[in-house]
């Protein structure tokens, strides 16, 4: 039997890997299935759940703010799902103020897709790490305050 | 002495003209939108105060001339910025040839400090490592969210909220390019980007895919 010339097997690799290529920004006809979950960073540690037993989180004005700031580029002023780069993306951002699919998430599962990004928690890559950008505190204020927004907790 | 005097005076009368051509970003009134010094107050436009470390000269003559839109949803600062594109159409002036040579000589000359000359950065991509590139634009750095850019077709895709990089290659400098990735808040303090931390090589090789996104390679 011929054997495969290496460039064959080159190419064919290619060829695998730009099948695997979707970008946020990249519009295409079929609707784009949730990545799977990649393998843990090294580096990512579990969410501080101590710093949240010890003490209530408390979501303030500065908390909206920063959602303002940094998460209502993609999820809208109201959490909505409806920011201005919303109808860029191939996934749409999460509505926040929607409970059936959130209540299904746990607080820690919205902390680490906020510090390490949307495909540390299995779903879409379009979510950057805000883990280097805002504090482990601050992040949990944005848990608090998404759960504001969807007025539900964690099933 | 005397000497001193005449080196004094020689300076003045050698420099005087050089000051009074530089005032035509005053003129132009460029401080009511933008910042041209670090110590301004915030201003809805974006920083001009390190425009030299920033900007490439051609580029800067060229917008000056005939403004493009660069951030379609408006400055970050503004306080519309969040409701979309109709909300921010104000339009950039545009100034003569003459002027925008003269405005763009001072704005070359607004610099922060010298930006490192990092190695390799102008090197040329392989095929392969451009694709590999542009998966972590996409994917682990999620950039296309908020900014318009090309793909490896040549077509435009990606969100409005950051500058569009489509022309990236024409407009910026790529020391600041990898500068600003490692550190913007040296540069901004109101920038609504992440902040990342990626190793030197990876950033370097991010900003040799910036720089290959120019508005010619559009199809």
């Amino acid at each position: 039997m011929k054997k495969s010339s290496p460039k064959f097997i080159l190419n064919y690799c290619i060829f695998l890997i730009a099948l695997g290529i979707t970008g946020c920004g990249e519009k295409t006809s079929e609707k784009t299935p949730a990545p799977k979950p990649p393998l843990k960073a090294e580096s990512h540690s579990p969410a501080p759940l101590a710093e949240a037993t010890q003490e209530p989180v408390v979501v303030t004005e500065k908390t909206r703010k920063t959602y303002q700031w940094y998460c209502a580029q993609c999820h809208g002023i109201q959490g909505k799902g409806d920011g201005i780069n919303a109808k860029f993306l191939t996934v749409p951002p999460r509505n926040h103020t929607k409970a059936k699919y959130l209540e299904t998430r746990t607080d820690e599962q919205f902390f680490e897709a906020i510090k390490f990004g949307g495909l540390s928690v299995g779903r879409a890559p379009c979510m950057p790490a805000w883990g280097n950008t805002l504090s482990d505190s601050t992040i949990h204020e944005l848990v608090r305050y998404i759960r504001e927004l969807c007025q539900c907790e964690a099933l | 002495m005397k000497s001193f005097l005449y080196i004094l005076m020689g300076g003045w009368f050698l420099c005087s003209p050089i000051l009074s051509h530089a005032s035509l970003i005053q003129e132009k009134e460029c401080s009511e939108c933008h910042r041209v010094s670090k110590d301004d107050t915030e201003k809805s436009g974006p920083d001009l105060f390190y425009s030299g470390n920033k900007f490439q000269a051609s580029w800067l003559k060229q917008y000056l001339q005939n403004p493009i839109t660069i951030r379609s949803a408006g400055s970050t600062g503004d306080p519309d910025f969040l409701k979309g594109i109709q909300a921010n159409s104000q339009k950039h002036p545009a100034v003569s040839k003459k002027d925008a040579e003269q405005i763009t000589k001072e704005l070359m000359a607004l610099t922060l400090y010298d930006l490192p000359e990092e190695v390799n950065l102008l090197e040329p991509l392989t095929k392969g490592l451009k694709a590999k590139i542009k998966y972590q634009f996409e994917r682990t750095f999620s950039c296309i969210s908020c900014h318009q850019s090309l793909n490896l077709a040549g077509k435009v895709r990606g969100g409005i909220s950051g500058p569009s990089l489509v022309n990236a290659g024409n407009r910026l400098q790529a020391r600041w390019a990898a500068s600003w990735l490692k550190s913007p808040k040296t540069f901004s303090n109101k920038s609504r980007m992440p902040v990342y931390k990626m190793e030197d090589e990876e950033r370097l090789q991010l900003t040799q895919f910036l720089m290959t996104m120019k508005n010619e390679n559009k199809r």
